[in-house]
């Protein structure tokens, strides 16, 4: 049995499922957002009360805390060390009173231009000392090139610190500013993070549970528990992912797609290529800050179902805000429910208090209660539907960068639409135009049933000059010589081999044909008309997938 | 986070399989550590800084301003196109008012392209911004347009195209033409007998450093644009007057290039040169970029700066102080053409055309009207080490009627004719072109 649990914002979501029955157990229950710790406990309880908990073989858990603590900025006294060397001023990149700035500088073929300054990193530690500081973080420019700047301010950091996080573990993506940022948020949520899962072990450990655990990330993928504990930041905003890897149980999708989650008080949309849902390359953004995180392509708008109505200069419309449930759920305010209630399409919980309501606005207005209710659906499906063209607007113009891409560059046209969440049975009956809408079975419960059968997820990029005759992996720290003659295809082939080597050594089970490769370029270089070596770059993944349909 | 002033398009499009040959500075890598750098640094992540997709320009985009023969398929490849064609995005970005200013940073470049294409001079096929500034005009009100070109050759084919048009202000700084292909762009050289002081070159010594190039902007070509008022200034930016690059002697700085940029504050800004991919363009291009977007940019600094870097001689600094006076008596008082022909008739001009890539000789008579009501019907024949005669006639925006019905007699005359291999009809008027081939 496979246990999956998605602690959301207002929902937590259990489920368990048998290999062979399917969806054996489910049970939803409000975030207690002052005590995740007691919601995980309860719906662990709730979800396996009446099977062996002993055939468990799997646990998987998403949890908002590390979003929450960032989000909520509830985090420990992190001081950042920094070093850039030319570019942008430096000071822009200061998080947090405790960021300081070293002179040193590695440029973009890794060459070290300057050494590091160690008499400041001293002179700041022992700042740091005072103030009590004892999570650290350390990101200097082109480390994933060279990342001996960062080794040694670790080192001299040396064990005056309980966790230092240095930027060239968490990514091979080149971008000094979301390192710097990605090190710092790590480190800053590292403590509560690690406080919470001895908690869960301890939980899971009293209801008989022995199975290993693992925690979702935002692209779909999982990361073993011990693997999160030195990369929590890999945790943040791994609640959409859950629901649209639900989706992909719950369906079976294999054209261009969109999903849509509709929740209390947002939408949340993604979009499938061929089937895959997109993933964002650079890197999520959490609270506006830009990160290293790798996450799906999702975007969240302002309508859901306990989305307020409201008369804006005689126009009906309908959220961003949400101003307590729908009145059929106990509310004061006419809501998207209570609209879809009166319009007779749904009947959920008292359908009374929703015409009251929207009886009552409607007055206000010079319009009867059924336009208005009618004119607030369309509101919701127009504004769900500009948004998902604009999105697809924005991927299709995507720049590419090879004559290839531009000339045969592959253009995505959904051809279904995919809904889940609370009000997405009710939707589905309005949204018509042309693109076939299909609601998956269990929908309520799509998120649960996403982080119980997410696989592992991964990422690495290898780069070689072999003028120099180097190569790294920067964030499952390989570092060799090579030859002058090392090709594009002994590069594939290392970085695969490291890849599984390193995942097997961490505790993830990976099969050889997980790992692809995802990018592959070799430039020959120049000096003076002269072939200096190769520049090869691998880029391979494991791509997100579930470990097992639930569809017929 | 980091927000820019200006709101910035980047039309990124290094073309990573394309080359010229396998070992030609113009091959795959050449933006390759640009992009790396830019990535870094977080460009792309500056709340105003969008990214843009090239267009991929149309044989109609490139018969507005060039002739090709025999025809534009044969000249160009996809990767030309593409390259004009995010000059074009860039254009529409900053027309349509998405962006406040737009820097296309393309490959292959186009400076060297000429009004006539037989083919590849000087790593150019077809004029990227010559293309854009056609586009502008022909689809927006816009009709007086600079062009500063800060490539270390002179732009001898944008100087070209524009060499009869009032319009269109043209003004190259360059290694002195004496030192360094295509071995023109010289002081005398300041327009055709229609738009004299309309071209105007700067011709600098070898080792010009930052002082000098300054020095160029603040006293000549400032001064010059200030007079001219265009609606938009573009600049041709090419990077090899950098110390570091391999092909040419210049001695300037990106810390130069990004002050130069401010001071000019361009509204698009189209690469052309620059070969020292490594130790160079990712400085310079991050200059222009943070100087365009009006970001600090004075933490940029090249790796060999303070080693490689050294002030221009004072030889140097009194020689260009030597040009100002020519270069703002070619604008402000130019001489008149003395062989300008009377109202009505045909100037004619002879022209020997070398393409050094593709070792092609070209030979052009070049005819343009002296007419009082537009800037004058163009008429030209060519032929070339690759191409029996051609034809290429270009009625001009805003032409006059004499001239539209005289260029379409032409036209019928050469067809007619039936000696030559392609005739091009560019009709600015009435937005028509034809080809007639045979
Ligand atoms: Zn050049
Ligand atoms: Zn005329």
């Amino acid at each position: 049995m496979l246990l999956g649990i998605d602690v959301g914002g207002t929902h937590t979501d259990a489920v368990l499922i048998d290999e062979q029955k399917g969806i054996i157990s489910k049970f939803k229950v409000k975030t207690y957002k002052n005590n995740l710790l007691d919601t995980v406990i309860t719906a662990l309880k709730e979800v396996t009360s009446g099977f062996d908990v002993k055939q468990i073989t799997n646990v998987n858990l998403s949890t908002t805390l590390s979003t929450n603590a960032i989000v909520e900025n509830r985090l420990e006294k992190t001081a950042l060390f920094i070093s850039s060397g030319p570019g942008i001023n430096p000071s822009n990149f200061c998080i947090g009173k405790n960021t300081y700035i070293i002179n040193g500088s590695i440029d973009h073929r890794g060459n070290e231009v300057a050494a590091l300054d160690t008499d400041y990193i001293s002179k700041a530690l022992s700042e740091c000392k005072n103030e009590g500081i004892k999570v650290f973080a350390a990101a200097t420019k082109f480390s994933t090139r060279n990342n001996t700047h960062e080794n040694e301010i670790a080192e001299a950091i040396g064990d005056r610190a309980d966790y230092v996080t240095m930027g060239h573990e968490l990514s091979s993506q080149l971008s000094f500013p979301r390192r710097a940022a990605t090190a710092y948020y790590n480190s800053a949520v590292w403590r509560i993070y690690n406080s919470f899962i001895d908690a869960i072990i301890g939980g899971l450990k009293n209801i008989g549970i022995t199975a290993p655990v693992n925690i979702l990330k935002a692209d779909g993928g999982t990361m073993p528990l011990a693997v999160s504990r030195k990369i929590p930041v890999e945790s943040i905003l791994s609640g959409p992912a859950a629901s649209i890897m639900g989706i992909i149980a719950l369906s079976s999708i294999k054209d261009d797609s969109v999903i849509l989650d509709i929740g209390g008080t947002t939408t949340d949309i993604a979009i499938f290529a061929a089937g895959s849902p997109l993933i964002d390359k650079e890197g999520t953004s959490l609270d506006g800050i830009p990160t290293l995180v790798r996450s799906l392509q999702n975007r969240s708008i302002g309508i859901g179902g306990d989305s307020v109505i409201k008369i804006i200069d005689g126009e009906i419309t309908v959220g961003p805000e949400r101003e307590g449930p729908c009145m059929a759920d106990g509310g004061n305010e006419p809501a998207l429910v209570d609209a879809l209630n009166y319009r007779g399409i749904i009947k959920y919980m008292d359908t009374a208090r929703s015409s009251e309501g929207i009886s009552a606005l409607a007055k206000k207005s010079k319009l009867s209660p059924d336009d208005l209710a009618e004119k607030a659906v369309n509101f919701s499906i127009r504004k769900i539907r500009d948004e998902i063209n604009r999105i697809l607007d924005e991927i299709n113009r995507k720049p590419v960068y090879t004559i290839h891409e531009m000339v045969h560059g592959h253009k995505i046209i959904p051809k279904k639409m995919y809904l889940i969440g609370g009000p997405a049975r009710a939707l589905s009956m309005v949204m018509s135009d042309g693109i076939e809408i299909l609601v998956p079975e269990n929908y309520d419960v799509a998120n649960a049933i996403g982080a119980a059968l997410a696989r592992t997820t991964f990422e690495t990029e290898l780069f070689s000059d072999t003028g120099k005759g180097k190569m790294i992996i920067p964030n499952i720290g390989i570092e060799e010589q090579v030859s002058r003659k090392y090709s594009l295809e002994e590069a594939e082939a290392d970085a695969r081999r490291y890849t599984r080597e390193f995942l097997e050594k961490s505790g993830y089970r990976i099969k050889d044909t997980d790992i692809t490769i995802i990018e592959s370029s070799s430039f020959r270089m120049i000096n003076d008309y002269h072939a200096s070596g190769n520049d090869l770059r691998v880029k391979c993944q494991v791509k997100p997938g579930v470990v097992m349909h639930l569809h017929k | 986070m980091i927000k820019a002033a200006n709101r910035l398009g980047l039309v990124f499009f290094p073309a990573y399989d394309w080359a010229i040959s396998p070992t030609h500075p113009e091959r795959e890598e050449r933006l390759l550590y640009t992009q790396d750098q830019l990535r870094e640094e977080g460009i792309f992540d500056i709340k105003g800084i969008t990214e843009l997709k090239p267009d991929i320009a149309t044989e109609t985009d490139i018969m507005r301003s060039h002739f090709c023969f025999p025809d534009v398929s044969s000249v160009t490849t996809e990767s030309h196109l593409i390259s004009a064609g995010g000059a074009l995005r860039a254009a529409r970005a900053v027309m349509d008012g998405e962006v406040d200013r737009a820097f296309a940073l393309v490959r292959p470049p186009g400076h060297h392209s000429m009004k006539c294409v037989h083919g590849n001079r000087g790593f150019c096929n077809i004029n990227n911004e010559a293309i854009m500034i056609e586009y502008i005009r022909e689809h927006y009100k816009t009709r007086r347009i600079a062009i500063v070109d800060t490539d270390c050759h002179h732009g001898d084919g944008t100087q070209d195209i524009f060499w009869h048009d009032p319009d269109v202000l043209f003004i190259s700084l360059h290694q002195d033409g004496r030192t360094l292909y295509p071995g023109s762009g010289h002081l005398r050289e300041m327009g055709g007998p229609n738009a004299r002081g309309r071209t105007i070159n700067i011709p600098l010594p070898p080792y010009t450093s930052e002082d000098g190039f300054i020095y160029t902007i603040d006293e000549m070509v400032l001064p010059i644009l200030e007079d001219f008022k265009p609606e938009i200034i573009i600049n041709s930016a090419g990077q090899d007057n950098h110390y570091t690059d391999p092909i040419t002697n210049m001695n300037f700085t990106a810390h130069g290039y990004a002050l130069l940029n401010e001071k000019l504050k361009p509204h698009i800004a189209v690469l052309e040169g620059g070969y020292s991919i490594q130790g160079a363009l990712p400085y310079v291009n991050l200059g222009i970029v943070l100087a365009m977007a009006g970001l600090d940019y004075s933490h940029i600094k090249e790796p060999d700066y303070d080693t490689n870097y050294s002030p221009q001689d004072e030889e140097i600094t009194d020689y260009i102080k030597q040009l100002k006076k020519p270069v703002l008596d070619n604008y402000f008082n130019p001489r008149p053409d003395m062989e300008r022909a009377p109202e009505g008739e045909f100037t004619l001009r002879h022209k020997n055309i070398y393409y050094d890539t593709d070792g092609i000789q070209e030979d052009q008579r070049e005819y343009i009207m002296t007419c009082k009501n537009c800037r004058g019907l163009l008429y030209i024949e060519s032929s070339s080490s690759v191409n029996p005669p051609c034809v290429g006639i270009d009625i001009p925006v805003n032409g006059c009627a004499r001239c539209t019905k005289e260029g379409y007699k032409l036209f019928d005359k050469a067809v007619k004719q039936g000696n030559f291999r392609t005739v091009q009809m560019t009709d600015r008027v009435n937005k028509k072109y034809e080809r007639h081939s045979r």
